[in-house]
């Protein structure tokens, strides 16, 4: 299975591969000589190609985290370095899922759970009294989307969807999925592609289809963007652009607009460029936000340039930090927190990689207007990472709200997943 | 605790807070061992007992194609036992030797092998392509993630105490789209490599001598610095 994927990835990573090797290609490939610095031409060349600068990365510390791929035992969660507000309560509410990110629950209380790396699907559910998980599909590459919808679990694995129908009446003998990977016709592209589904106040499943690489020149009617279809696949409909890589929205609950998370630029300093909490207004469906030429509040990309990058962008109703990796979000509209968090966006952070003094590893509360003014971000879920010493013991990436008004916020590091409650 | 949250004013033009840039090496390589957690070498030198017949006792690989494991990064070996384990990284000789193991089984066989005394090449160092190997490697950034003396670090393996053989077979294999790591960066750095600079990657790597930085190494060679 593997060549095939490969060699989508293969061409996922063009404009990155390209940047990268053209050191070797330059220098080398044509003759035995050494390798020279690069030629101000050479350089302008990698400047109009974009994204991966070799010559940035001369930072060990700026190397990626390592996913985990096995489970944290349930006493080794770091549940006591958990920080949240007076009154509200954290407890492990799953574990023993490794790699576990977005959370998708069922009308019979049964959470769905994607990974990365992994490429599992988790099923949690209520066995004899006990809450317990099981693997619902594996050996899937990057299976980070799932949405329950009319009784069935919708998986997407970069340009690969499946259905399973009647989920919750069949975990215990799973049933051969509807493969829908032809009628959404996806993208093979592997980079920034893990998928993040919703389902829309107007009936229609929404997702993201991410751009191929990290800053670059892309192909604006197949990448960046955010689009709505039907349940079947059929009628395709691009509703957001210039996005660079979001991996969570949700639906305002009083106005039904999408609001998204995206994630800026790296190998751009430490303070380059922040995450972003979008709206996109109800009448302006299509719109631009901005990559590969404007990030953040309205920042010009140092490598991909063109005259007034910022141009017709929509800008953030909030940014979240640079390098901070806000994915998941959701509305708050439960009962049990206090009144003054109804409409609050829970954002979580997965935290950074590409920044030598680590940020985020948190949930954060976005309050603001409707129309997405006056936005406020605050801590929410704090002591995942340890600032005095550089130091991260959970990687929050989603959140979901429960019946109850609880809040499930999936820690990928450690395989688990919290429950935080309140009471006065 | 969280320092960077605030309000967003919604203006085109931002200033950003200054922030130091306080983080050393020595604070950074502390902080990387956070999420490790060694297991039990002994046990997991009883669980190896049936890798030695294609790795070597003690890892010291003593049949091409077969990896050394002794050295290597614990996190690495660990990473990539799951990774054959649950079919995402196809090994075929690996598939059914990994067949029910537990992720406590994995950390025990990564903990074992990370402490192994490290297998050495035996000395045959052709200047001229070790020369050539050495400049490719810092061209090509690898001691950016492998570290300068290329031990690695973390999910980033240790690429001396390897086998030429091996070095030169994994570096095709990701050229060629046949592996992956935890992510993809391997496939986009060796994207369009020729044989011949591969060789000489692998030439150089397994013939350098450990522990010592060399030339291209991160803190004496900064490159060229767009912007």
């Amino acid at each position: 299975m593997s060549g095939k994927w490969m060699a989508a990835l293969a061409r996922s990573m063009l404009p990155v591969a390209l940047a990268s090797a053209f050191g070797i290609l330059a220098g080398v490939a044509g003759a035995q000589t050494p390798t020279k610095p690069p030629t101000p031409k050479e350089i302008e060349a990698r400047r109009a190609m974009g994204g991966y600068f070799p010559e940035r990365m001369t930072n060990p510390n700026l190397t990626a985290n390592p996913p985990h791929l096995i489970a944290t035992p349930l006493d080794q969660i770091p549940l006591d370095r958990i920080r949240v507000p007076e009154g509200f309560k954290v407890e492990v509410w799953a574990h023993g899922i490794p790699g576990g990110r977005m959370m998708a629950r069922a009308p019979g209380g049964t959470v769905f759970v994607g990974t990365r790396t992994i490429g599992r699907v988790y099923a949690v559910y209520e066995q004899n009294g006990q809450r317990v998980s099981k693997v619902v599909a594996e050996k899937l590459v990057q299976p980070n989307g799932v949405l329950v919808q009319n009784g069935s679990l919708y998986i997407a694995a970069i340009n690969r969807v499946f259905r399973y129908d009647n989920i919750e009446a069949n975990l215990e003998n799973i049933p051969t999925p509807v493969d829908m990977t032809e009628a959404f016709k996806l993208p093979p592209e592997v980079h920034h592609n893990w998928k993040f589904l919703a389902f829309g106040p107007d009936g229609k499943i929404y997702f993201q289809v991410g751009a191929p690489c990290n800053a670059c020149e892309i192909n604006p009617g197949v990448h960046g963007q955010i689009r709505r279809y039907n349940l079947d696949g059929s009628g395709m409909e691009i509703v957001a652009r210039g996005v660079r890589n979001t991996v969570g929205f949700d639906f305002h609950p009083k106005t039904g607009e999408l609001w998204f998370t995206d994630n800026g630029r790296d190998w751009a300093g430490e303070n380059g460029f922040e995450d972003e909490l979008n709206r996109l207004p109800a009448n302006m469906i299509g719109a631009n936000f901005g990559f590969p030429y404007c990030h953040a509040n309205g920042q010009p990309d140092p490598d991909v340039r063109v005259p007034n990058p910022c141009a017709n962008t929509i800008l953030p109703v909030a940014t979240l930090g640079a390098h901070t990796a806000a994915l998941g979000m959701r509305f708050y509209t439960g009962k049990m927190f206090p009144a003054d968090y109804q409409n609050s966006i829970m954002i979580a952070r997965r935290g950074s990689w590409n920044r030598t003094e680590r940020a985020g590893y948190d949930v954060v509360r976005v309050t603001t207007t409707p129309d997405g003014r006056n936005a406020r971000v605050t801590p929410f879920m704090t002591g995942f990472l340890d600032t005095a010493k550089n130091a991260y013991y959970g990687r929050p990436v989603d959140v979901l709200q429960l019946p109850d008004g609880s809040l499930l916020v999936a820690d990928e590091q450690n395989g688990a997943i919290y429950r935080v409650s309140y009471s006065r | 605790m969280i320092t960077r949250v605030g309000h967003a004013p919604r203006r085109l033009r931002r200033v950003f807070a200054s922030v130091a840039l306080a983080a050393t090496l020595a604070a950074s390589a502390a902080s990387a061992q956070q999420i490790w957690r060694p297991g039990d070498p002994a046990r997991g030198a009883a669980l190896a007992a049936t890798c030695a017949g294609c790795h070597g006792a003690h890892g010291a690989a003593p049949i091409p194609g077969a990896p050394a494991l002794a050295s290597q990064q614990p996190e690495f070996l660990k990473l990539q036992l799951v990774l054959m384990r649950e079919g995402l990284r196809d090994v075929p000789a690996m598939t059914g030797t990994l067949k029910g193991l537990t992720d406590r089984d994995l950390v025990d066989i990564a903990t074992y092998y990370a402490a192994a005394r490290p297998f050495r090449s035996p000395p045959a160092r052709d200047p001229a392509l070790y020369a050539r190997g050495e400049t490719l490697s810092g061209a090509m950034g690898c001691n950016s993630c492998h570290m300068g003396d290329y031990s690695g670090q973390r999910q980033v393996p240790r690429l001396v105490n390897q086998r030429e053989d091996y070095l030169a077979g994994a570096l095709r294999a990701y050229r060629d789209d046949r592996r992956s790591g935890t992510d993809t960066s391997m496939n986009a750095v060796m994207y369009k490599a020729a044989d011949s600079d591969i060789a000489a990657i692998a030439h150089y790597l397994a013939q350098r001598t450990e522990g010592t930085a060399d030339a291209h190494s991160t803190k004496a060679s900064p490159g060229v610095v767009l912007r």
